[in-house]
């Protein structure tokens, strides 16, 4: 799959652009501050109708206008699809996919997947269990679309539980739960260990297979042979989820919110039987995001025999010439994008090169 | 950029029509310009026909479906089956069922699904009536006809808990596939769980 063309009104600093795409490695080069990565934000929007850099879609929209509009022809098994979506500084995103609305984000992920590295990746293995935990959610989705409606679902589930407990909890850990409210308690626990029960086991499977692919990453990155492994933690110990759930009633009722369950699974990093997170070095950790991000995208390219397309924002300039080298090596040959400031990163060989200057313009470089 | 603002009497128009369930801001708009370039009578037409609408029609005393009487229609019909009452979220979900003529049974409105993060939680529902009414119209079934989401499946699962009564007949119904339509376009979920509802046409009975 490959964007052949995009065209963007009012998206960020892009008053108007329009591009003729290369479906081998684009480079977007330019000093800082021009809008390379609006122009990579608006092509992962086309895949995942979200911002990687985790912006609201209004903040999308060029300031002072009433909506963005990202426009793409995107060339799938010799077919293709025209994308069109229009963002507006209030309300809901409107997308159509060949001049029909798109009914749900999953029929998207058919057509089009984006895998993006970014320079904030480091935290996937420094930040919080939350970025991991979305990690191998968004894996599980590349690979089978359908099973969003698993995610969603339990997301939900575990929304509506704790409004619940935040609702009824306070008082029902002074005076006990009425027979309503234990009923009511019972369902969303049945509804947590259905839902929570299904998402933490497609995790689980997904660590499963994920992890040679990691690791064999990381030593391509990293270019010596190392032992990662890839580890998920249940956010719940003692058993079962139902039971644990049970056990742990009354501290749920007291602080009004669900203390154990799935939504406290870690993704475990370990470099050489030692917590990345905790005990790596800063380059070894950088390594291991990238290793991570790497593995996933080799992962999906295998299980949907197509590679993603794949975003490289500013990733380069951390990286010394050797790991650059390594990494490019490493990926497989799809679309792919690179932003950056002074010219093609070591090992990147650009087959189309764009320019961009301070006044909004982008220039196809011959 | 400043805007250019309407007139406060439409803006309040757009405003009022815009707080109505699947009207954007953009629909808000349309409509309300319709509104006012049409004739006078268009309007209150409009008017009269929501106040005589909202005057005339409240809820049926026992099932709680939109009625203008103090019992509705199905409620008073001595035909139907006072013995089946199909449980239903809202008002149109009568309609929807009532358009198969397969059910003669009668019906109980909850007027709601429980959804805590919209404030809902089973105390606004009209489950306590459905409770009394089990009991007093000596009721030997309760279908429940909540919608197939997650909001849907939870009341149901709450009302199979509390319709714990000896002798009672509770069932949910059927996931399945649309009627006419081919299997390859159906949605996965909706064919996994047609899948895990099959029915033996033949043979002796699966193993439990």
């Amino acid at each position: 799959m490959y964007v052949q063309r995009l065209w963007l009104r009012h998206v960020r600093s892009h008053t108007e652009v329009e591009l003729e795409l290369s479906p081998g490695v684009n480079l977007f080069e330019g000093p800082n501050g021009v809008g390379k990565t609006n122009l990579v934000e608006s092509i992962a929007f086309i895949g995942s109708l979200r911002s990687f850099r985790g912006a609201p879609t209004e903040a999308l929209v060029q300031a002072g206008a009433a909506a963005a509009t990202i426009r793409a022809e995107v060339v799938e098994d010799g077919r293709v699809h025209l994308f069109e979506s229009e963002l507006p500084a209030r309300g809901r995103v409107r997308v159509q996919v060949n001049r029909n609305r798109l009914q749900r984000r999953r029929d998207l992920l058919e057509v089009v997947q984006t895998t993006v590295f970014g320079p904030d990746d480091l935290e996937l293995v420094k930040g919080g269990p939350g970025l991991r935990r979305a990690l191998l959610d968004d894996a599980v989705v590349q690979v089978r679309p359908a099973d969003e409606l698993v995610v969603g679902d339990w997301e939900r589930a575990l929304r509506q539980r704790n409004s619940f407990l935040k609702q009824a909890g306070p008082a029902a850990a002074r005076r006990g739960l009425d027979e309503a409210g234990a009923a009511t308690l019972e369902v969303w626990d049945a509804k947590a260990v259905e839902l929570g029960g299904a998402i933490h086991e497609l995790r689980r499977r997904m660590v499963e297979r994920l992890s040679p692919f990691v690791a064999d990453a990381y030593d391509r990155v990293a270019g010596r042979p190392s032992e990662v492994r890839l580890r998920l933690v249940p956010g719940w110990s003692g058993g079962d989820l139902a039971s644990a759930l049970v056990s742990a009633r009354p501290d749920d009722l007291r602080r009004g919110v669900s203390t154990v369950g799935p939504h406290r699974d870690e993704l475990l990093v370990e470099l050489d039987g030692l917590a990345a997170r905790t005990h790596s070095s800063q380059g070894e950790q950088r390594c291991l995001a990238l290793a991570l991000r790497l593995g996933v995208h080799q992962f999906v390219t295998e299980a949907r025999d197509a590679p993603p397309i794949l975003i490289l924002d500013d990733v380069f300039s951390e990286l010394d010439g050797d790991r650059s080298r390594a990494l490019v090596g490493a990926l497989p040959a799809g679309q792919t994008f690179v932003t950056s400031a002074v010219g093609a990163p070591d090992g990147v060989r650009p087959d189309a090169v764009f320019r961009l200057d301070h006044d909004g313009g982008v220039v196809r470089a011959e | 950029m400043a805007e250019v603002a309407f007139a406060a009497a439409v803006q309040d128009l757009i405003d009022a029509l815009g707080r109505l369930p699947g009207v954007g801001p953009k629909s808000a708009q349309r409509i309300a310009f319709h509104l006012l370039k049409a004739d006078a009578e268009e309007s209150s037409r409009l008017a009269a026909a929501i106040l005589a609408a909202k005057e005339r029609v409240g809820f049926c005393e026992v099932c709680f479906n939109l009625s203008e009487e103090a019992r509705c229609e199905i409620c008073s019909d001595d035909r139907r089956d006072g013995h089946v009452v199909c449980v239903v979220e809202e008002p149109r979900d009568v309609v929807a069922i009532e358009r198969t003529r397969e059910f003669r049974g009668r019906y109980h409105v909850l007027q709601g699904a429980i959804d805590h993060l919209q404030g809902v939680g089973p105390e606004q529902l009209r489950i306590r009536e459905l409770l009394a009414r089990v009991t007093a119209e000596q009721v030997t079934e309760v279908i429940i006809c909540t919608n197939p989401n997650l909001e849907g499946e939870a009341t149901a699962l709450f009302l199979t808990k509390m319709l714990d009564v000896p002798g009672l007949v509770v069932s949910r119904i059927a996931n399945g596939l649309p009627v006419g339509g081919d299997l390859e376009y159906a949605d996965e979920l909706t064919l996994g769980r047609a899948l895990e509802g099959r029915r033996v046409v033949a043979g002796p009975a699966p193993a439990e």
